[in-house]
Order: structure tokens, then sequence, then C-alpha cells
């Protein structure tokens, strides 16, 4: 059994995509109509054959309950890995990203906070 | 009076959360630097040069200090960790074809019984099979 596939929650597919693609730097996968969303992937563009993220639409209102909830914590949905956090950072921040949390140490990782404009806070990690 | 600090502050409830539990499990900045420190000299290292001396000794820890610090700090031992990076060497070297004893001596290990039967545990393959599958 393996893991193939994660998702983030979203409040708008297409402007998902745009951020996940055109900020983060992720590129499509996957992208199948079916009805009022799609099936909608995107993967890191250094392992296009890794693990695929849903950008997951919330049709489903508890959904937006929690996601809100999270959100006004400040608690991020998830997080990402990258090699250069710094780097990345200020990347985000000319790109105009939010941050909550600029580069923080936790023990011997580093990790930034931001807004992905679509309802979530997102972590970045790198490991020391 | 640390969670007095917290309430007090415009921080959200992640940021308090974060910082409680930095100074809670991480208190000591200098220590982990040497740690982060002692793990870049270990990945930096040739496999078979590494022991315990002189990984602590570089990090200025005794071996016990040392050792408890990096599990706190990494999740597993520096032996483990050691372990893990000279695994991933092994699948490396038999993935360009290189065979399983020379991949075996190159990495120190004693013995191809001793050495497969790790491999196996870590990978769940013997590393004839790992090489075979890895080659089609």
């Amino acid at each position: 059994m393996k893991i193939r596939l994660t998702s983030v929650l979203v409040d708008d597919q297409d402007k998902a995509l745009k951020f996940y693609t055109e900020i983060l730097g992720f590129v499509k996968k996957i992208d199948i109509p079916m009805g009022e969303h799609k099936w909608l992937t995107v993967v890191s563009k250094e392992e296009q054959d890794g693990v695929e993220l849903l950008l997951e639409p919330m049709g489903f209102a508890p959904a937006q309950v929690f996601q809100k909830a999270l959100f006004e914590a400040g608690i991020p949905l998830t997080a990402f890995h990258v090699d250069d956090i710094e780097k990345e950072y200020e990347r985000l921040s000319r790109a105009g990203v939010a941050f909550s949390m600029k580069p923080t140490m936790m023990g011997p990782v580093k990790i930034v906070v931001f807004n992905d404009t679509c309802g979530n806070n997102i972590q970045l990690f790198q490991p020391l | 009076m640390i969670n007095i600090i917290y309430e007090n502050t415009n921080m959200n409830y992640y940021q308090k959360e974060f910082f409680k539990i930095r100074d809670l499990h991480f208190p000591h900045e200098y220590q982990i630097s040497r740690i982060i420190q002692a793990k870049h000299f270990i990945d930096h290292s040739s496999p078979n040069n590494i022991n315990l001396e002189n990984t602590a000794a570089s990090a200025c820890l005794s071996k016990f200090h040392f050792t408890r610090l990096f599990k706190k700090c990494y999740g597993r031992t520096p032996h483990q960790y050691v372990t893990s990076i000279r695994m991933a060497k092994a699948k490396q070297l038999l993935q360009s074809g290189i065979t399983v004893s020379d991949t075996c001596f190159s990495l120190g290990f004693s013995s191809v019984t001793s050495f497969t039967g790790l491999f196996k545990k870590m990978t769940g393959f013997t590393p004839g099979h790992y090489r075979q599958k890895k080659q089609f």
C-alpha cells in the first residue's frame, strides 16, 4: 500500500490552480471535469511522478466550517518540504504572498506559514 | 510565567502553541545548533569514516549526551541515522549495476550475510532482488 495522493481544501479550484502553479511552482497533473467541480491535481516540478496534491473543493458544508476554524486559529492545513526556506520566503514575499510566520526554528527544522488565498494557512519546512 | 507571556500577546492560537512547544522541547538553541552541525558532519563524511566518538566530539558533547539530544531532534539515534545513509548509498550503488558483494564491502560491511540481512530489514527486499528490479 502506498501514499500517492493527498489533498488541500480550496474555496475555488481555478484560483487554487493559479496560486499553486504560478506562485508555488507546482505543475498540473490531472484535470478531469466532473460536473460542478473537477478532479484536479498538481505535483511537484521536482517529482512529477510523485505524490499528487488534490485541490479539493468543499461541496460538503462542514468542511468549510473546519477550514475556517483552522484558518482563524493560524493552524496550517498542511506542510510542504523545501530545500532552502530563506530563498523560498524571499521569492514568495516578492510575489506578494502574505506570511503569518517568517522563518522560525523549531528544534532542527525551520518553518514559515503563509496564506494560500484559498482559505488555508500553509506551512513550509526545511529540515536542517 | 511562560503561559502568561503567551496569553498577553497578539499571537494567534497556532503561534502560541508553537512557541510553548518549542520552549518545552527545544529550550537551548545553542545545543540544537551543535546537533545540526554534527548531522551536517555525518552528511558530508564517508559512511565508513563515521563513528560516535568523532561525531560527538564535532558537537563538543559527550557520547551519551550527544546520542540523547540527536534522538530528541531527529527521532532516531546517530547510529540509526548513519545506517539509513549507508542503505541509501547501497541502493544507489545497486541501481548503478554494482554487484551485491562490491556494494557490501565498499560500504564497510564485514560480510554479505550481515549486509543482506540489514538491507532486507530496511527495504523489504534482498540486495539482489532490489538490484534486479531496478535494472529492468
